[in-house]
């Protein structure tokens, strides 16, 4: 299904028409992103507001690198002697991002897509569940 | 260890901070007596509570794994690994889940952590039902009729056994509980069949094809004894519950003191309970169930962990009982002796579950309104507020109303004016059921038996 770009001005006028034509006073949408709110007057003209909802940079939009599992969150690896990289920093995909100290194991944290991780979510050591959010990327 | 010799390090298990292994208001319940006790808490969830409002009440709350119980709450390695990776001293299991895993228990005390339960050794006996009962038997605690061995392969021998019990007779499951495996026999034409039957059905429920074979009692009450001991060999009993208000052997209302048992009845039942305990050395809080038929007490099976109906008792009682379970499990002698406990008034407790009170099909959803009961007398245990949405995921018990007064006829009234000001919009619940259970006036004369529900919906249904 093709998402509808409810920021496109001939799909407004659509959703303005239709909603005249069926008598109907107003419609509020709220989607992943922005919020579109339509108010239709008897006698007034149509009032639209669009209002974006969701953090952007640079216009991408950002998603979370998660934790797979729960443990101790480190960003490098604890035997790395390079000096930590800063973010936003591109990263490609499938590429280590950061790593899970499970007892003995030393779980390594993957990009899925390539992007860039835009802010670090964790604090380094500490401890994170399943699903805890690492860092904000934008996937590319 | 029998006798309550327990040895040095039993003993000395101090902790200070506890990881609650359970969810909803158990965990909550749970949480609360830790902090009262001034000790720190971890909360662990799965990913479908992770929204869950009662997590931030505790000093650390940690997602453990998807929302399949078992890859969250019943993964041991998982709830160990948080144990760890928090600094707990100490896990809770609440009631379900792994509260009653001997397996568990042991992997626990193993790495070094206290299990605020009984030991591996005292879940197993009691949770193999054979076990159990020669256990009970052996403390002098009253038993339903039938050997306290497993039911032979052999057809006469079988039938030999089912005569001399009478039918009729019941077949169980040896690592059974919770009404399943279990088959009525009415007469000797049923029982090859039945025998086979169950053998298979436990063999594949429980990984074992162990039975055995109990007179089938027809019109018991459900009766249980409540225990409380520590590990220096003191046992106390709490008083007792009325619990035969079922549908499918799934308790709806609870009460304490169960209504009409003389005192001279029941005392010497409990203290024979509280010898088995001194027995095979039990620790922390147990529940003896027993069922209950014309002035007799037979032993069903022990709970060897807090019960979801602990409340009614801590209300007559005066006694906490998590806290009591937890100082137990620190290994602090009992604060008070038998003459110390004493009844006071009546009490009852409704499980309100997310279920259509017609269908009993589970609702999960979201929670839109919520308005609750309050006042002197009056309980409410749940972990659930307007926007709370109910997973689809667990047990639908949402919360439970408690209600205590002088009589039991003060606390009927206390719990329908109770029941009168509870509202819950969004999703389904049993309420309505619950409203209709306490105007009828069957059960207001109390006493009623295990089957009076399931007899009392099906009259309804026709009607």
């Amino acid at each position: 299904m093709t998402a509808v770009d409810f920021s496109d001005p001939a799909t407004i006028a659509f959703l303005a028409a239709a909603l005249e034509a069926a008598g109907v006073g107003g419609i509020e949408i709220d989607r992943l992103g922005c919020k579109l709110r339509i108010v239709v007057g008897r006698d007034a003209p149509v009032a639209v507001s669009l209002v974006q909802t969701m953090q952007e940079t640079s216009g991408a939009v950002s998603e979370k690198v998660t934790a797979p599992i729960m443990g101790v969150f480190h960003r490098h690896h604890p035997a790395a002697a390079a000096a930590p990289s800063t973010l936003p920093l591109k990263v490609a995909s499938g590429e280590i991002v950061g790593f899970l100290h499970i007892g003995p194991i030393l779980l390594p944290v993957n990009a899925t897509k390539a992007g860039v991780l835009t802010r670090r979510l964790a604090e380094d050591g500490s401890v994170v569940g399943y699903g805890d959010p690492l860092f904000e990327y934008e996937p590319h | 260890m029998p006798n309550g010799q327990n040895n040095a390090s039993e003993r000395e298990r101090g902790f200070d901070t506890v990881l609650i292994a359970n969810r909803g208001e158990i965990a909550l319940r749970i949480l609360r007596a830790c902090k009262d006790l001034g000790l720190k808490t971890v909360m662990v969830c799965s990913q479908a509570d992770r929204q869950a409002s009662y997590g931030g009440l505790a000093d650390a709350f940690l997602c453990i794994g998807p929302a399949s119980a078992g890859k969250s709450y019943l993964n041991k390695d998982a709830i160990l690994l948080a144990a760890r990776l928090t600094g707990a001293g100490a896990i809770h299991p609440g009631y379900g889940f792994l509260s009653e895993n001997a397996a568990f228990s042991k992997a626990v005390e193993d790495v070094g952590m206290v299990f605020i339960g009984p030991s591996a050794q005292s879940i197993a006996t009691m949770g193999d039902k054979i076990a159990a009962k020669s256990a009970m038997i052996a403390a002098g605690v009253p038993c339903v009729p039938g050997p306290d061995s497993e039911l032979p392969d052999d057809r006469a021998s079988v039938e030999a056994i089912a005569s001399e019990i009478g039918y009729p007779v019941i077949v169980k499951a040896a690592g059974g509980g919770g009404g399943r495996g279990m088959r009525v026999v009415l007469d000797a034409g049923a029982l090859q069949e039945s025998v086979v039957v169950t053998r298979e059905e436990a063999r594949q429920a429980f990984g074992s094809p162990a039975l055995y074979m109990e007179k089938f009692l027809q019109h018991p009450r459900h009766i249980e004894i409540q225990v409380l001991c520590d590990v220096h060999g003191n046992a106390i009993w709490l008083g007792h519950r009325d619990c035969s208000m079922q549908r499918r052997h799934q308790k709806v209302i609870e009460e304490a003191p169960a209504p009409s048992i003389a005192p001279e009845i029941i005392g010497p039942v409990a203290q024979a309970c509280v010898e088995a305990c001194r027995q095979i050395g039990y620790r922390g809080v147990g529940t003896f169930e027993f069922l209950y038929e014309d002035g007799g007490f037979y032993f069903i099976e022990m709970n060897t962990r807090l019960q979801v109906e602990h409340p009614v008792t801590e209300m007559t009682s005066g006694i906490d009982i998590v806290q009591a379970q937890i100082r137990a499990a620190q290994g602090i002698p009992l604060a008070i002796g038998q003459a110390d406990v004493v009844v006071d008034g009546h009490a009852f407790e409704c499980r309100i579950n997310a279920e259509d009170p017609e269908t009993f099909l589970p609702s999960a959803g979201t929670i839109t309104a919520l308005t609750l009961p309050s006042g002197q007398g009056v309980r409410v245990d749940t972990h659930v507020h307007a926007g709370y949405t109910v997973p689809p995921y667990y047990d639908s018990l949402i919360g439970k109303l408690i209600v205590h007064a002088p009589t039991r006829d003060e606390a009927i009234v206390k719990m329908q004016a109770a029941l009168s000001q509870i509202e819950i919009e969004g999703i389904s619940t049993n309420l309505p059921l619950l409203r209709a259970l306490f105007d009828d006036e069957r059960f207001a004369t109390g006493g009623t038996d295990i089957h009076y529900l399931e007899t009392w919906l099906k009259r309804r249904s026709a009607s």
